[in-house]
């Protein structure tokens, strides 16, 4: 099984006019996995994560999702259908929450197609039917864990607007667990928090790689992160693939150390 | 304490008086007198100089009192009390829903004030279907009148030429104005604010001058006359029942009286806006409500979730419709008349503040707002020419007090509550 790529991204390319900001990509990430995606600012990754999402439609190349019933093709699906079809989760940047809706609503609204199937797309709701409190219960059941899993369960009814900084952050990785996803990408999830908190993250990621057997794209520019628990590092310059390895590899790599690590000694820090 | 500063607070007096003397000169300072044989100008200087004094010392001593009071002056500072009674507002809604019922039969009820709290609830009842596109959806919908036209005429001509009854009409009217949403949804998927505002106040035009310009099926600016009132189970409102009808009086037992179906009118549109109500609070813990609110939220991230940003807006659009086309369907059965001129561009604006002054999304703020916006200036009439001035005063204390809406505190549809230990 772990033979089979779960992502393989074959010659992408993302060209925004005379732009390329993403060129001629090519790299898979395998289930069970942390695949990290690094680079100096400007070198295509948030560009490459949206055209796996299909928030963008790559000009070039073929993006699969291999899936136990067979491969889904991503670049030609609509954003949401990757969401709920192919099952790829993301998170963003900027936090996108839910800011005036309370916590757990925001994970209730993660699962809303499975939630609308239920209720008959709202016609059980609104009779008030059994089926679909029942299915409700097994939301909020879902969200509980979830919560727990990141330590916001005394926050639940706050409005996630309210949450501070390192909890959006969790939150929205709750969040899109709740989708049942596959594939779980993530755009610098550790930007903005304290040493303490990125420890808590790494915690975090490793028990999903390793308890919900999906695996994990991830874009992050701390290092502690990144060598701390990627299985594979691609490292990407101008769009382009530079270099890919264990993380132990890429710290030794000479166009690496160029283009983005620095010396030695800085990199550790 | 600070030093009260004294030439200025007499600078900004002095400045007052100007400002108010030059607005007040051409507004207050004319008049026009109608004499036997033509009308001559008049003039009230007096007035424009009682209305400099009172700005002017006004504001000398609010300016003085700025320095002599410490910090903010609290005058405008209200609790919030829904954060604070959260219960309260189920007690609320519960109390007015009662006294909504049992108004008709209370002593000072007569005829006019029973007519007058109809009409409110005609824009309740708008207002909450507004409230689904706005206040949950966060579609900015300037153009909300054109469903409320499309009932009154869907009714209005059902009736009239296929002389089908009120209570058949009513939900095809609520369909066709659902369709019509739909049919506005579409070309306006993409868009957002300020885009989805124009696009919106162009459609309610265009609605408007199709029905003002299409003679053969609309009859044009003459508008439909001699519209069918609603019957109770068959039963008539009317002195002497048509052939083959009883009226309402004479199966009771009861004289005659045109109360009875002012009185049955009020039930009938209460009963609607109830329904539209139970309707919102329902569909607000469903998952089609919450991925509204959602949409409202982040759309980006709506997406990001799987869910289908086209069909979530396309159902808003024609569930908020849906509403105002039965509440359409209604005005035309009240009025036994309609012409485009009741379906213009100032009505979707009153709808509208309706919904922002009682705070998006609140059921009640828009019962509040509604009764504000619609019923002060019916209470207002006895002030004649000066109607205008106490509902703009009014409007402009409340967006001072309550700059998000009567009430804008939002209580979550799901809690973890208790169960928060298990």
């Amino acid at each position: 099984m772990s033979h089979t790529p779960l992502l393989e991204v074959e010659h992408v390319t993302m060209r925004f006019g005379g732009l390329f900001a993403v060129n001629d990509l090519s790299f898979t990430a395998r289930p069970r996995q942390i695949t990290a995606i690094i680079g100096p600012n400007g070198a295509g990754k948030t560009t490459l994560f949206n055209c796996i999402t299909g928030f963008y439609k790559p000009q070039v190349g073929r993006i699969t999702l291999h899936q136990d019933q067979g491969p889904v093709y991503l670049e030609r699906l609509d954003d949401f259908d990757i969401a709920k079809k192919a099952r790829v989760g993301r998170t963003f940047q900027n936090i996108r929450l839910f800011a005036r809706m309370s916590v757990l609503e925001n994970l209730i609204v993660a699962q809303h197609n499975t939630l609308m199937r239920a209720s008959a797309f709202s016609l059980a709701g609104l009779l008030g039917l059994s089926r679909y409190s029942k299915a409700e219960k097994l939301g909020v059941d879902k969200a509980r864990y979830w919560l727990d899993k990141v330590g916001l369960l005394h926050l639940a009814d706050e409005d996630a607007g309210s949450l501070p900084y390192g909890s959006q952050r969790r939150l929205e990785i709750a969040r899109a667990m709740c989708t049942d996803p596959l594939l779980l990408c993530l755009d610098e999830p550790a930007a903005g928090l304290n040493p303490r908190e990125s420890l808590e993250l790494n915690t975090l990621l490793t028990g999903i790689r390793d308890e919900h057997g999906i695996g994990l794209l991830l874009i992050e520019h701390d290092m502690s992160v990144v060598m701390g628990i990627s299985d594979w590092v691609v490292v990407l310059d101008y769009g382009k693939k530079i270099a890919e390895g264990t993380p132990a590899a890429i710290r030794a790599d000479e166009a690496v150390i160029r283009a983005y690590l620095g010396e030695p000694d800085e990199a550790e820090a | 304490m600070a030093a009260v500063n004294f030439p200025r607070a007499l600078r900004d007096g002095v400045l007052g008086a100007v400002v108010a003397a030059a607005l007040a000169l051409p507004m207050m300072g004319f008049r026009l007198v109608d004499s036997s044989q033509a009308l001559t100008l008049g003039f009230r200087f007096d007035w424009v100089l009682w209305a400099a004094l009172v700005v002017g010392i006004g504001r000398f001593v609010l300016s003085l009192s700025r320095d002599a009071l410490p910090g903010r002056l609290p005058v405008l500072a209200l609790p919030n009390w829904g954060e604070r009674f959260p219960k309260a507002r189920l007690y609320v809604g519960w109390g007015l829903a009662g006294f909504a019922i049992a108004l008709p039969f209370l002593p000072f009820a007569d005829r006019s004030l029973v007519d007058k709290a109809t009409l409110v609830l005609i824009y309740v009842m708008l207002g909450w279907g507004l409230n689904i596109v706005v206040g949950l959806a966060g579609l900015l919908d300037l153009g909300f009148v054109a469903f409320y036209a499309v009932g009154a005429y869907s009714y209005a001509l059902l009736a009239t030429k296929l002389d089908l009854s009120f209570w058949l009409c009513l939900p095809l009217a609520g369909l066709f104005a659902a369709g019509f949403g739909v049919a506005l949804g579409f070309p306006v998927l993409r868009l957002r604010g300020d885009y989805l505002a124009i696009v919106t106040l162009g459609f309610g035009e265009i609605i408007r001058v199709i029905l003002q310009n299409w003679q053969d099926f609309t009859n044009g600016p003459a508008g439909i006359s001699a519209i069918p009132r609603p019957t109770l189970f068959g039963l008539t409102f009317t002195a002497n029942a048509p052939a083959g009808k009883t009226t309402f009086a004479d199966y009771f037992g009861l004289d005659f009286s045109g109360d009875h179906r002012v009185i049955f009118l009020y039930f009938v549109i209460l009963a609607l806006a109830l329904f539209t109500n139970l309707f919102t609070l329902r569909i607000r813990r469903l998952p089609i409500g919450r991925a509204w609110e959602a949409l409202r939220e982040d759309e980006i991230a709506c997406r990001s979730l799987g869910l289908n940003p086209t069909t979530i807006k396309l159902s808003a659009f024609a569930t908020g419709a849906m509403f105002a086309g039965f509440a359409g369907s209604f005005f035309a059965t009240r009025q036994g008349f309609i012409s485009p001129e009741s379906f213009t561009f100032i009505e979707s604006a009153v709808i509208l503040a309706i919904v922002v002054l009682g705070g998006m999304g609140s059921q009640i703020g828009v019962v509040l707002a509604a009764l504000l916006l619609v019923g002060l200036p019916e209470w207002f009439r006895e002030l004649q020419q000066y109607r205008m001035l106490a509902f703009g005063g009014a409007m402009v204390l409340i967006m001072l007090w309550k700059p998000s809406g009567l009430l804008s505190h939002r209580a979550p549809t799901i809690r973890l509550g208790k169960e928060k230990a298990a």
